[in-house]
């Protein structure tokens, strides 16, 4: 089980979800929820990464938090269904485990492991947003975007990520452009490598020079919050 | 103040009064009614949390910490309460909370705080919806500080200091609303000017007076409307003077 929460969980728990746990490819820019919408299903993903982005009145959106195999999208469903104003977008497109809200309820309410999980991965995502909305003061565009980078990197464990600049752009809050030039950059510097749709990290430890001190932040986060029980 | 006083109140904290009855009753006893006073820190990060506080009066700041910069990131009065993570299974804050706006608040202890929030009582379906409040709040900042002007934001934040204060003059020093805003205090003195001389707001020695609340909920930016929309406040349009 890739899906490092799902893995985490005792076999007689994870069995009573086995039946209802469907396996699903995402597709690109697939919208997993909107704001304002009920959910309907929650995606443990696995190879598959998904952007929770903030979306603004003239359809700008920015990303608070990132979702990959060490989390569950559809938070919002364990905390009473009220609405919440963040879009889940697809940023790579690849499988998930995806179980429906009302079976993950009734499992999250039994109050054992899953509670214990989501309810702990629930105060990570809150320390992301936090990360995030410092970082998205104080840092610039190009040591955002590495900071990304190497979150997605470490979630698929693979130097090759399949991204489309147009996705990178509604991450980040900026035009295609900005994507450009913040990649161009880190590709002068020989640090990634990208064609149409694929972008491969050359060298790792440069990409962590490049990013903003949010990475080591969030992913000490992780460990401290979830790395225990997983 | 004794409990029973406080929550008879008008500026009652809401999460605790929208508990029945009979659930209220058996957190009295828990509960003790404590000042908030400027600049207390209520939590360091990574500092294991003792009491939940549950505002009556005051306003509360949650700040990310980075070296030597700081940044708001959520605003606490008596629509909520501080020690959330408590509620996540966590016993510790990322940030700091920091009593930005003096006032009062109950406290109570983690170990009587966990006891009173099993699964089939109110007060944790309140805190539920609560969670989900606090991370719109912050998903909305978070871009909001990257996105938004200083002015558009100064006014949103004034905004919801106002919200939590009841009423339209309140102590905040330009050095607290520029650590809020994660700016330099020249860039607020410069907001605050033009504030004043468009007959926003009255800025006088630490004290601000709100004086044409419309006005400047025009002026900020949409996230104000988005997060205090999430709040249900019984608040009636506000003119000069207090409530």
């Amino acid at each position: 089980m890739p899906n490092r929460l799902l893995n985490a969980l005792p076999a007689e728990d994870y069995q009573r979800l086995t039946f209802h746990l469907q396996s699903v490819t995402l597709s690109l820019g697939q919208m997993l929820y909107q704001p304002n919408e009920p959910i309907e299903y929650v995606y443990f993903p696995d190879q598959a990464i998904v952007s929770l982005v903030t979306v603004m009145e003239d359809g700008t959106t920015m990303e608070v938090s990132l979702v990959g195999q060490e989390g569950m999208v559809g938070i919002p469903a364990i905390l009473g269904g009220h609405t919440t104003n963040t879009r889940a977008i697809v940023q790579v497109a690849d499988g998930a485990m995806r179980l429906s809200a009302s079976i993950l309820r009734a499992e999250f309410n039994r109050g054992g492991a899953l509670q214990n999980l989501l309810l702990r991965y629930t105060q990570f995502l809150l320390a992301q947003v936090s990360q995030t909305a410092i970082c998205n003061r104080l840092h610039t565009l190009e040591e955002r975007f590495a900071r990304w980078l190497l979150l997605v990197q470490d979630s698929i464990q693979s130097d090759e990520l399949p991204l489309t600049q147009e996705l990178v752009a509604q991450m980040l809050g900026v035009r295609r452009s900005g994507v450009t030039v913040a990649a161009g950059t880190l590709r002068r510097a020989e640090i990634i490598y990208y064609t149409r749709g694929r972008l491969t990290i050359l060298h790792r430890q440069n990409l962590e020079a490049r990013a903003c001190e949010c990475y080591r932040v969030i992913r000490t986060e992780y460990d401290t919050l979830l790395g225990n029980s997983i | 103040m004794c409990v029973s006083e406080a929550t008879s109140a008008p500026f009652a904290n809401q999460l605790l009064a929208a508990l029945p009855v009979e659930e209220f009753q058996q957190l009295i006893p828990w509960l003790e009614a404590v000042p908030l006073q400027v600049k207390q820190v209520l939590y360091e990060p990574n500092v294991p949390i003792q009491c939940v506080y549950f505002p009556i009066r005051g306003f509360i700041s949650l700040l990310t910490v980075l070296q030597q910069h700081r940044i708001e990131v959520a605003a606490v009065g008596n629509e909520g309460m501080v020690g959330l993570p408590i509620f996540l299974n966590v016993d510790r804050t990322v940030g700091q909370t920091v009593v930005q706006v003096p006032g009062d608040a109950f406290r109570i202890e983690v170990a009587a705080f966990k006891r009173a929030v099993q699964p089939d009582r109110r007060l944790y379906q309140l805190l539920q919806h609560y969670t989900q409040v606090r991370i719109n709040q912050m998903a909305q900042i978070a871009v909001c500080n990257r996105l938004h002007s200083i002015q558009q934001r100064c006014c949103r934040c004034l905004l919801m200091v106002q919200d939590r204060m009841n009423t339209d003059q309140f102590p905040l020093t330009q050095e607290i609303l520029a650590q809020m805003l994660g700016v330099r205090r020249a860039g607020v003195s410069e907001v605050a000017s033009t504030l004043q001389q468009q007959g926003l707001i009255q800025y006088h020695r630490g004290q601000i007076t709100i004086l044409d609340r419309s006005r400047l909920q025009a002026a900020a930016c949409e996230c104000y409307a988005l997060i205090e929309q999430k709040y249900v406040r019984n608040r009636t349009d506000r003119t000069s003077g207090a409530r």
